[in-house]
């Protein structure tokens, strides 16, 4: 990794930095050493050093430039950005977004199988509804049908029931017809039987025509008035 | 110092150089600077490994804020100057912007009240390793002449203007650009810190003084505000530093914007 190797060269050049003492010799402190005279304040002290060491007096209304950077503040500033960049980077950072990622995949999964869940409920809810339909249908048909077969059941039964009744007619007229039929035979019969007998009568008498007259008479009137027996 | 008016304004080097604690006179010398520096990173771990420890699915709390800037970096800052192919510098803008912003925050933090970055150490570190990391993106992504004509000749320049403009967009891309960016951080912290100081010491030198203690009302009201302007401040400086980064790096890899 570029970037490693980068920060790497960097923390190397600030080794270099610290070893060479010439090169950053200048940390030119403050120092503030305890003063014998309370009176005598700060920057009193610093003058007075100063002119000790054989400066001016103007020296003392100079202060270092405070845009340039110290050598100490260098050191320490860029060996503690250097940690501050490892530790952050290797050990802490991966926690936390490791932690960011498992929410993030966690949310996610959660959407997604909400969503998933989501689609297959209404993919259920299609098939019942779809079901229910067919249901209801498969209902309509039925009744349909069999209001149909009711209906074709009724008109067999009633054309059978017809037919029967027609054939019963039939019958019974047929039966009627039959027994007039034999009744007149019978009657035909009788009748010839009772001439028979009328005659055998009328010849055993051998009776005058006024008897004869009266018999007939007689007879018929029997016949008028039933059967005789 | 003489005070005429009974105000006792220290010199600028006593506000912002503090005497070596460890190793005086020494490179490693150690001083409240560098003591901010340590804490600034103290902080930050602590943040972010107390935000891990305890981390769950439902975030709260410390893991809430820690897990918010990350996504203000990656979201706000990089997705927005880089795209997506930037999401491998996180870690580096990450940890700039918090370390920017912790030494920043001491500011306003009672018994500190100093910037670190109002000492141009910090400033001038991150600036220079901007300015290796955007050059060195440039010359990978595009090859040496290609980064050294996308950053200084831009589309549809007339001819003749060209040597003039060239060499303008070379100083402001090569030279400027790290310069700018370390003294913005560093002249805005400076500045935060010395009106504060003003206020303060207006404040302190009206307490207890006849009439003008009627008076002190106001310039410490003015010192309350300005402290909150400076939270502001600090937070918007980091920012600032790390977007700016984010934006070089862009155009480093992506030239056509």
């Amino acid at each position: 990794m570029r970037m490693r190797t980068l920060f790497a060269s960097f923390g190397l050049g600030l080794l270099v930095a610290i070893a060479a003492p010439g090169v950053a010799g200048a940390g030119e402190s403050g120092g503030e050493e305890p003063t014998e005279e309370p009176d005598i304040d700060h920057a009193s002290e610093e003058c007075i050093h100063l002119l000790e060491d054989g400066g001016e007096i103007d020296d003392c209304q100079e202060a270092p430039s405070p845009i340039l950077p110290e050598a100490n503040e260098i050191i320490w500033g860029g060996i503690a950005f250097l940690i501050l960049l490892g530790i952050l980077w290797k050990y802490a950072l991966p926690g936390v977004q490791n932690m960011m990622k498992q929410r993030e995949d966690r949310i996610r999964g959660d959407l997604e199988r909400a969503e998933q869940a989501k689609t297959e409920g209404e993919g259920v809810l299609a098939e019942y509804q779809r079901q229910l339909a067919d249901a209801r249908n498969e209902a309509g048909r039925i009744i349909e049908e069999a209001r149909q077969s009711a209906d074709q059941l009724k008109r067999d039964l009633t054309a059978r029931a017809e037919a029967e009744a027609a054939q019963i007619r039939e019958r019974a007229s047929q039966d009627v017809q039959l027994a007039t039929e034999r009744a007149t035979t019978d009657l035909q019969s009788r009748m010839a039987e009772l001439s028979i007998e009328l005659a055998e009568k009328v010849v055993e008498r051998s009776l005058d025509r006024d008897t004869q007259l009266a018999l007939i008479e007689s007879y018929i009137s029997d016949l008028g008035n039933g059967r005789r027996g | 110092m003489t005070a005429p008016l009974g105000l006792e304004f220290p010199p600028i080097s006593h506000l912002i150089r503090w005497p070596d604690l460890l190793f005086e006179d020494t490179p490693y010398a150690i001083n409240k600077t560098t003591i901010i520096y340590f804490l600034a990173v103290l902080i930050t771990l602590t943040f972010f490994f107390v935000a891990g420890r305890r981390a769950q699915l439902v975030p709260r709390g410390v893991q809430n804020m820690a897990e918010s800037s990350v996504e203000f970096v990656r979201e706000g800052i990089i997705m927005q100057t880089i795209g997506p192919d930037g999401l491998r510098y996180l870690p580096f803008l990450l940890t700039m912007f918090f370390f920017i912003f912790f030494i920043n925050i001491f500011e306003i933090i009672p018994l500190f009240q100093f910037p670190g970055n109002a000492r141009m150490a910090v400033p001038f570190i991150l600036a220079i390793l901007v300015w290796f990391i955007y050059n060195i993106v440039g010359i990978a992504k595009q090859g040496p002449l290609g980064y050294l004509k996308s950053s200084t000749i831009p589309p549809g320049v007339p001819k003749p203007m060209l040597p003039l403009i060239a060499l303008i967009e070379f100083v402001s891309t090569f030279l400027v650009r790290p310069f700018s960016l370390a003294v913005r951080l560093f002249a805005n912290m400076l500045a935060g810190h010395l009106i504060l100081v003003t206020f303060a010491v207006l404040s302190a030198a009206l307490w207890g003084k006849n009439i003008s203690l009627v008076i002190l009302p106001f310039p410490f009201l003015l010192l309350i505000a300005l402290t909150g302007f400076e939270l502001l401040v600090a937070f918007l400086q980091a920012f600032i530093f790390t977007i700016l980064t984010a934006v070089y790096i862009g155009l480093s890899m992506h030239p056509e914007h």
